[in-house]
């Protein structure tokens, strides 16, 4: 009853076991996600003679914000493309080119908040306000977070240099920066032009 | 101005001087925790404690950590229970007892939340730490560091659920605090909002620690090691994590939402500007139903052990086993309303989740049969883990059958919120899920600890504890049927006192049963060599974890074993092939271990003051605590001192030294 | 492991290829050219409009899943990934789904 693993074969294996950790990561922010837009539907369908998004709503920031975030969806490809062929100041510069488009998203969707505050469009106004705010809100307090870790990929590189352990978080946050763009997707699909309907 | 940005809304007043009660239990928690650190101190301790304890990555020890905060926070639920119990034993008539409904909202808040949260989810934890790893084969689980991070969080979450005890107020809105009672309007204390934090804090440790769970038992199982190969333990816990990782980020979400609308005045759950109080409580059954389910479904595993142990016969009908498990599993989603029958759905939803509710009772019943026919024809030996599950067998019968009973809504109607209602669940959780925590507890004891426990105390707690539940609960059916609601600290009428006054005694049982435990621990400490286990494998074990010696060796296995069939252990003790390889014989490799770090324990304190400091809006100390968490991680993130070897020579001598043990 | 990157783990993502990346960014972005415009050319019904967001929103999250993340079943690790990702799925549908049903049921019998 025994058998020898090789020490190279554990290392591999662990990578391996690691990032399907964090891809059920992933799938607990599903959920997550699942959960907030259930009740961004439920406190929508109530809201009859209050306010509603629609009356200060701005498309063509919504649009501008979209393709940021797929801009920099495609940008971090691009990075993990480098990553795979060894070339360090390219997979920082393809980072760095991310977290432009990634920050230029999250300035846009911070000025919209605020001039929705202070056009009365708050977020105690009402349920589908609060729903609103904290749906979108912690979309971008994700893509906030992933800026923060981009970051500190651009950083770190230089220091830790591209071995199995980096390529793996890289993966980590691409699964991560490829999820977020996914929700968008739903959220610019049901609250933004479901919203101007 | 930075007084009130260090201290937000933090006085002296949030300390209640002028309970006595509350008073004499904080100077009980602080003598004790006094007497700890200082019993730690005179030892010399300290180096020892923090570097092989506080910062462990070790599934063993962790797993011992998580046992420890729940007897401890056992003790502190059942002192809830001991006022309850006095209290509506006396309550009758004209006397309104000890406590008073403020008081008492408290404390059936705090004992529902410790319980859960604090007590068998943390217990869970440890069977899953203890037992996982070493049935599968594996080194450790698959995340060490966020295993000790998970276990962290745990602590802290029930800690700032003690602090509120002392400073401030607990939440007085049940333990799953509906809005709009637990709206600031009508909860203005802290209270709820420690309930929210604590809870969020361990709902995070509880996360990782079922993403960390799910990747090891899917990847990490050894060679040969098929999904249809696991021990039925292991199942169950994969099926308990996966519940975990998709239930528990509804509750993280729920309770967020609840804190927005405390915090900022936001419209989720209010009952005005378009908020929607039953969207709460429909979220919070989402995760509450899957959540009772993940504390029975290890509960099963442990049962699926140790009658095959006890009984010296192969699990009876493994595949319908899994099947069952998986059934269980998926129905606990389509089930939730059935705990909210009473609040306004139409027939036709009613009538869909009644009968989903009923349907999951058939997997569960496959599971009972198929024990009962390993039993059959086996010969049994009776230990206190299978006197736990005989009890198990009867006791949970009757509370799943009160169960299908309201899950039929007509018949919930009538007792939905009754004593009926709390008797059931108590059944199925104390009949349930503790009596087969209790029996993985003693069955891996000697795995864990090295020594069996006596068996004779286990006997006499045993036997207190079974007579102590039947004792306490089967009143309250009665009385719950003919209308006695629950949450209620005095009644009118005095024909329900003689049922109450029999549930105290009751609980008057159980307390001599825990009494009776502590006492079987200290007496198996004291004789723990002559309670010595030699041979790794005290119970003539089926599974792969009674190949090792006890207490296990820090890498588990010197060689990572190699399996061809299920129970291969017992395969290979009847073929003795085990006694055929010479240690000196085995070329051992070097195993890379994870190096023990402080972070877990670093960043769960952190998160402990960031919880604190919201609670008090405490501007400084928010900020240092959500600093303190983002500093630790990055920090740790660039560290590369993360693992080292354990040289061949070295686990040579371990090896050798138990195979001389072994005789 | 039959992963084409040989020595590599498996991640069970597909091969990273430039040319994927490139087809999933251009279907994207015409996917939601064609959203936005639904809705801000005036030209549809309610209906019609609901039909294309929808449509194109699920096709995006399919060119997405599989240009960008690279769900694939060709490795057995990538299996897993659908596998789990299907269960949440369902899981998620059945809250979704379940928790809509009952909110307008609680609404319709309780609040008129």
């Amino acid at each position: 009853m025994h058998s020898e693993m090789t020490v190279h074969e554990h290392h591999l294996d662990s990578n391996s076991t690691d990032v399907f950790g964090f891809w059920i990561y992933i799938m607990t922010d599903c959920i997550l996600f699942g959960t907030l837009f259930t009740t961004f539907l439920v406190l929508n369908a109530q809201v009859q003679n209050g306010i509603t998004l629609k009356t200060y709503l701005d498309l063509y920031d919504v649009l501008a914000e979209t393709f940021l975030l797929l801009g920099s969806n495609f940008t971090f490809c691009l990075a993990i493309l480098s990553l795979y062929q060894n070339k360090l100041l390219r997979v920082q510069a393809w980072l760095a080119l991310t977290f432009l488009l990634g920050a230029s998203f999250v300035f846009i969707e911070v000025n919209e908040f605020i001039h929705l505050a202070t056009e009365g469009f708050s977020w105690d106004l009402n349920g589908h306000a609060s729903s609103f705010f904290t749906l979108v809100g912690t979309h971008g307090l994700h893509v906030s977070f992933g800026l923060l870790w981009i970051l500190m990929m651009i950083i770190q590189l230089p220091f830790l240099k591209i071995t199995p352990i980096t390529k793996r978080r890289m993966t980590y946050l691409g699964l991560f920066w490829n999820f977020l763009d996914i929700v968008w997707v739903f959220v610019f699909t049901i609250v933004y032009l479901m919203g101007a309907l | 101005m930075l007084i009130h940005l260090l201290f937000g809304n933090l006085t002296l007043e949030a300390i209640p001087f002028h309970t006595p009660i509350i008073m004499g239990a904080a100077l009980f928690m602080a003598l004790f925790t006094f007497a700890v650190l200082l019993l730690i101190t005179i030892t010399g301790n300290w180096s020892y404690i923090w570097h092989e304890w506080v910062c462990s990555v070790d599934h063993k020890k962790i797993g011992i950590m998580y046992l420890l905060l729940s007897v401890l926070m056992f003790l502190r639920g059942f002192s809830d229970v001991v006022l309850m119990r006095t209290q509506q034993a006396i309550a009758a008539g004209s006397s309104l007892g000890y406590l008073p409904p403020e008081h008492y909202d408290q404390i059936f808040s705090a004992h529902g939340v410790i319980m859960i949260f604090f007590v068998v989810m943390p217990m869970m934890f440890a069977l899953l730490n203890m037992a996982v790893p070493l049935q599968i084969g594996a080194r450790d689980v698959a995340y060490p560091y966020l295993n000790s991070l998970s276990f962290w969080l745990t602590f802290v979450g029930a800690m700032l659920c003690n602090v509120s005890l002392v400073i401030g107020d607990f939440a007085a809105a049940g333990w799953l605090a509906y809005p709009p009672l637990s709206e600031l309007y009508y909860s203005p204390t802290v209270g709820v909002d420690y309930y929210v934090w604590s809870l969020q804090i361990a709902g995070v440790g509880t996360l990782l620690a079922g993403i960390n769970f799910i990747a090891t038992i899917i990847k990490m199982r050894c060679k040969g090691m098929t999904l249809m190969k696991m021990p039925i333990f292991v199942w169950s816990a994969l099926c308990a994590m996966i519940l975990v990782v998709l239930a528990f980020p509804v509750l993280t979400v729920t309770l967020a939402l609840l804190e927005l609308d405390r915090m900022f005045g936001m419209h989720f759950f209010t009952d005005f500007a378009g908020g929607n109080s039953m969207m709460y409580i429909n979220l919070i059954w989402v995760w509450g139903h899957p959540e009772v389910y993940i504390l029975i479904l290890p509960a099963f595993g442990v049962f699926s052990e140790v009658v095959a142990t006890f009984s010296q016969k192969k699990l009876f009908g493994y595949t319908t086993m899994v099947w069952a498990l998986a059934v269980i599993t998926f129905l606990s989603f389509v089930v939730w309303l059935h705990h909210f029958f009473t609040m306004g759905a139409g027939a036709d939803v009613n009538a869909f989740f009644g009968i989903a509710t009923m349907v999951i009772a058939i997997p569960t019943g496959v599971k009972v049969f198929n024990w009962l026919f390993t039993m059959y024809k086996g010969r049994i030996i009776l230990t206190t883990p299978m006197l736990w599950v005989t009890a198990f067998f009867t006791t949970f019968a009757i509370g799943g059958m009160t169960g299908v009973m309201m899950a039929v809504p007509p018949v919930d109607f009538q007792v939905h919120n009754s004593l009926f209602l709390v008797a059931h669940f108590h059944n199925v959780i104390i009949g349930g899920v503790l009596f087969g925590y209790f029996a993985g507890i003693i069955y891996w004891f000697p795995k864990a600890f090295g020594f069996r426990l006596n068996e004779k105390w286990g006997i006499w707690s045993f036997i207190f504890w079974v007579l102590g539940f039947y004792l306490a609960f089967m009143p309250l059916y009665v009385i719950g049927l003919s209308g006695f609601m629950r949450r209620t600290n005095h009644y009118p009428d005095l024909v329900y006192q003689p049922y109450l006054i029999a549930a105290a005694l009751g609980a008057g049982l159980i307390f001599i049963g825990m009494v009776l435990q502590i006492i079987q621990v200290a007496v198996s400490i004291k004789n723990r060599k002559a309670l010595r286990d030699h041979s790794g494998d005290p119970w003539n074990g089926r599974t792969l974890e009674w190949s090792v010696a006890s207490p296990a060796p820090l890498y588990n296995f010197a060689v990572l074993p190699t399996v061809r069939e299920r129970d291969q252990f017992w395969a290979d003790k009847k073929e003795q092939a085990k006694g055929a390889i010479h240690p000196l014989d085995l070329h051992y490799q070097p195993i890379h271990m994870p190096k023990n770090t402080p972070a877990g324990f670093i960043i769960a304190i952190f998160s402990g003051i960031a919880g604190f400091a919201l609670i008090w809006h405490m501007l400084i100390p928010g900020i240092v605590g959500f600093l303190g968490i983002l500093s630790t991680v990055i920090a740790k993130s660039f560290s590369t001192d993360t693992d080292y070897y354990i040289d061949a020579d070295t686990i040579r001598k371990t090896e050798l030294a138990h195979i001389k043990e072994l005789g | 492991m039959e992963h084409q990157d040989a020595g590599q783990p498996d991640y069970g993502t597909g091969q990273k290829k430039l040319g994927i990346y490139l087809i999933g960014v251009l279907s994207c972005s015409i996917l939601t050219l064609i959203s936005f415009w639904a809705v801000l050319s005036s030209q549809f019904t309610k209906g019609q409009i609901f039909l294309i967001i929808y449509s194109a929103a699920c096709i995006q999250f399919f060119v997405q899943l599989i240009c960008f993340l690279r769900l694939n079943t060709q490795t057995k690790q990538g299996q897993m990934n659908i596998m789990s990702f299907i269960f949440t799925g369902v899981i998620l549908t059945s809250i979704i789904l379940g928790s809509l049903w009952i909110m307008s049921n609680l609404n319709y019998n309780m609040m008129s």
